[in-house]
């Protein structure tokens, strides 16, 4: 290092001068405590035995806590809720990016814009007296409200545009918190929500079209769910490995793909309701081994970098990833229908937040609302503006349908976009849930909701054993850390292909 | 050509009703959240959404209820986010200026140092820094909400990108004129950032307005709460009584709602700002 001059010792003291007030607290409540914190995770740190007034001995325990922490089928489960509730982000992000989509679109009616609206408010007062000639007169006041509501923001929607949607759409990302965890914990509400207050009229409507369901026919339908699941399983992998074979995907991509992708089958061992459901998902993994082989054995065309490739390979496996898994959700529900449908009572609304099964998807669907016109469809806008009408017109030349013009044009270029957006989403979703978790289910039914940094703080705060939760929260540091690496070392490839 | 008008005007329609259709459905959990906080008590199970009559005096009550100091609750949630604000921007827009607008040895090197923090979990700090706040004495009070929430590398971050680019013939001219560092910060440099400023000031209010966790484990006294905890202890104890937590709720979503309406265009650019090179 070169010697420091006069001049330069006054350029640092007035730069720290400046700097001063907010290095003081960035370095007491960020660095110094993450050392601290560190430290705490190997020794047996507690929050009743270690204080002010309790000087006990503080006992440095090496790896122990660690070890407890990687024994502990707890921890396990809790690690799988959270990646369970990260399966909602692609729903989250696809709705952003459609919303986003339909509010790119040109609104300007020029002169007709007024004629717009009251053709508008016409259409809904007809629709609005057509369905309350079909309900009857029982629902008048609730058919009344909601076309009431739609009218008016079709109305606001003709006057002020893209603004007024997107007012509107940014509504749930922008209360999120404590209010409305608590107001959708009423809505979910078993007894008096009005979530089960409309479905369950539904469901018994319903009921009769699946009587005739026996358990054979259902068995059948949920066989054809898993073997769908199996195919798209071995498509997937097909064309993964043919990419590798021209070069598009380098070697550790295509394993990160064939890890994704086996994944759901080998989790059928534990989630599949089907008895011959996990044997099913075996036999998927060794046909997919098959495919493998051969593409190994018949060997490369083109090579490519290790790497390359990756972010591609994540980000659209990953999505086939999530498919897998809601085929396996559906195979799943299949098979409980001809049950429900036999009892006396016909299909009854779920419990929700209260069930075991339900609660994770209760949580996934109110975080979907609130995803869907998150800052995520603001980025997407953002996006969609920087698309030269060119690349369009281009598109337009060449005979292009909507769907081609999407795929070929729309989905590549906001590519960095949507990995931004995947790469926070993840991060964030990992250190995510606690709020949600303390505000609706305190963590339950039996844990199906303790993520891990709800997991932290009851161990933290709550039992006080804070050498342990910090040993939990270094490693799920590790793991977001693990994310800003993967983000480093591939988010510019993918930009660049 | 009238056909193409006419099939350009029916395309618009649809998407109008599409949009219209999506936004009604994700606005209806609040038009009940409303409705519910004017029932009585014993309608909110029922089908209809519409109150037979509306009780307005359903909010008032809220104020009234034994073991809910609403009220203060709200003051105290305005008063803590108020002083985190003014703390963080004027922290982070002086050390904003050091690093983008002074040149010293070293700045880029502490700067990535700042940058590598905003990717920690703040769960990880959460720990050492409550036996910290014990340790100060400062559980149970303002001073240990505010404190520790009053610096921030986000801001610090949002303040630099914006500053970085004022051109430096501002700086120039300030020299010429003989105007010190900190008349170059104050007069100069932060007139100039008035959008970063505000978009940043709501982020922090709002930041500090939903924050839940750090306040759930430093205040036990009912009395300083602020809002997201008194909301839990509310729901918690009284929950049952649907209306008056519904109206608790839609009072506490107001202002929320309010700053969004009013400040749309610089939340917008702000969430640019910090979301493209973030």
């Amino acid at each position: 290092m070169a010697k420091l001059t006069k001049r330069d010792y006054r350029e640092i003291a007035t730069g720290l001068a400046f700097l001063l007030p907010n290095l003081l607290g960035f370095l007491s409540f960020t660095l110094i405590p993450l050392v601290i914190s560190l430290f705490m995770a190997f020794t047996d740190w507690n929050l009743e035995m270690h204080n002010l007034f309790q000087d006990n001995e503080l006992h440095a325990v090496g790896l122990d806590n660690f070890i407890r922490l990687f024994s502990d089928p707890d921890f396990f489960t809790y690690l799988g809720n959270t990646l369970f509730l990260m399966m909602g982000i692609p729903f989250g992000v696809a709705g952003s990016l459609g919303a986003a989509l339909l509010l790119n679109n040109d609104f300007r009616g020029g002169r007709t814009r007024q004629v717009y609206g009251i053709v508008i408010v016409t259409v809904v007062l007809t629709v609005s007296c057509a369905a309350l000639v079909l309900t009857g007169m029982g629902a008048v006041a609730m058919t009344m409200l909601v076309c009431g509501t739609v009218g008016v923001v079709l109305l606001g929607g003709s006057i002020g545009g893209q603004t007024v949607y997107r007012t509107l759409f940014y509504f749930p990302s922008f209360t999120a918190g404590v209010a409305t965890y608590i107001l959708w914990k009423k809505l979910y509400s078993p007894e008096n929500g009005p979530i089960n207050n409309a479905l369950q009229p539904v469901l018994t409507a319903i009921t009769p079209w699946f009587s005739g369901l026996t358990p054979r026919m259902a068995m059948f339908a949920a066989a054809a769910a898993m073997l769908l699941m199996v195919l798209v399983y071995l498509v997937a992998l097909w064309r993964a490995v043919a990419a590798w074979r021209n070069g598009e995907l380098g070697c550790y991509s295509l394993m990160m793909a064939v890890l994704l992708l086996s994944l759901p089958l080998l989790l059928c061992q534990h989630w599949s309701r089907l008895s011959w459901g996990g044997a099913l998902g075996a036999t998927g993994v060794v046909l997919g081994m098959l495919v493998l082989a051969r593409g190994l054995y018949i060997g490369r065309d083109f090579t490519a970098l290790r790497d390359y490739g990756m972010g591609n390979a994540v980000v659209l496996d990953g999505l086939v990833m999530i498919m897998l898994f809601a085929l396996l959700g559906t195979a799943n529900v299949i098979t409980i229908i001809p049950e429900a449908a036999a009892s006396d009572a016909g299909f009854s609304a779920p419990e929700w937040l209260s069930d075991y099964y339900w609660a994770k998807p209760a949580i996934m669907i109110m975080g979907f609302w609130g995803a869907l016109g998150s800052k995520n469809m603001l980025l997407y806008l953002a996006g969609l503006s920087g698309v030269s009408r060119e690349l369009y017109e281009a598109a337009d030349i060449d005979g292009a349908s909507p769907l081609q013009r999407f795929w070929n044009v729309t989905w590549p270029q906001l590519a960095n976009v949507t990995f931004f957006i995947l790469v926070m989403a993840v991060m964030h979703g990992l250190q995510g849930g606690f709020e949600m978790a303390r505000t609706m289910t305190k963590g339950g039914p039996a844990g199906s909701t303790t993520t891990l940094a709800y997991y932290i703080y009851t161990e933290g705060f709550t039992t006080g054993n804070l050498g342990y939760a910090s040993a939990v929260a270094w490693t799920l540091f590790a793991l977001v850390f693990s994310v800003t690496l993967f983000n480093w070392k591939f988010g510019n490839k993918y930009t660049n292909e | 050509m009238t056909l193409k008008i006419a099939s350009r005007s029916l395309k618009i329609l649809i998407i109008h009703l599409v949009l219209a259709l999506v936004a009604t459905g994700l606005v209806l959990p609040f038009i009940w959240m409303v409705l519910a906080s004017l029932k009585p008590l014993d309608e909110i199970g029922l089908d209809s959404w519409l109150p037979s009559a509306f009780q307005w005096h359903n909010y008032a009550d809220v104020f009234s209820m034994r073991g809910i100091y609403f009220g203060r609750w709200y003051w105290n949630s305005i008063f803590v986010a108020s002083w985190v604000t003014f703390l963080q921007v004027f922290t982070s827009s002086l050390a904003a200026f050091s690093f983008s607008r002074l040149k010293w040895k070293g700045r880029d090197s502490v700067f990535m140092l700042y940058l590598a923090t905003m990717m920690l979990p703040g769960l990880v700090m959460m720990i050492p820094n409550y036996q910290n706040m014990i340790f100060l004495g400062l559980v149970d009070t303002f001073q240990g909400l505010i404190i520790p929430s009053a610096f921030t590398a986000f801001g610090t971050f949002l303040m630099r990108q914006f500053m970085m680019n004022i051109p430096s013939s501002f700086d120039e001219a300030a020299e010429i004129d003989g105007a010190s560092k900190w008349q170059l910060y104050w007069t100069v440099i932060l007139p100039l950032t008035r959008p970063a400023l505000v978009t940043l000031t709501i982020f922090s209010f709002m930041g500090t307005y939903n924050s839940m966790f750090w306040p759930l484990v430093m205040i036990k006294s009912p009395e300083l709460y602020t809002l997201p905890i008194g909301m839990l202890a509310f729901d918690s104890t009284q929950g049952q009584q649907t209306n008056l937590l519904m109206a608790a709720v839609t009072m506490s979503v107001v202002p929320v709602i309010a700053i969004f309406v009013f400040m749309q265009k610089q939340l917008v650019s702000g969430i640019m700002l910090g979301g493209v090179k973030g």
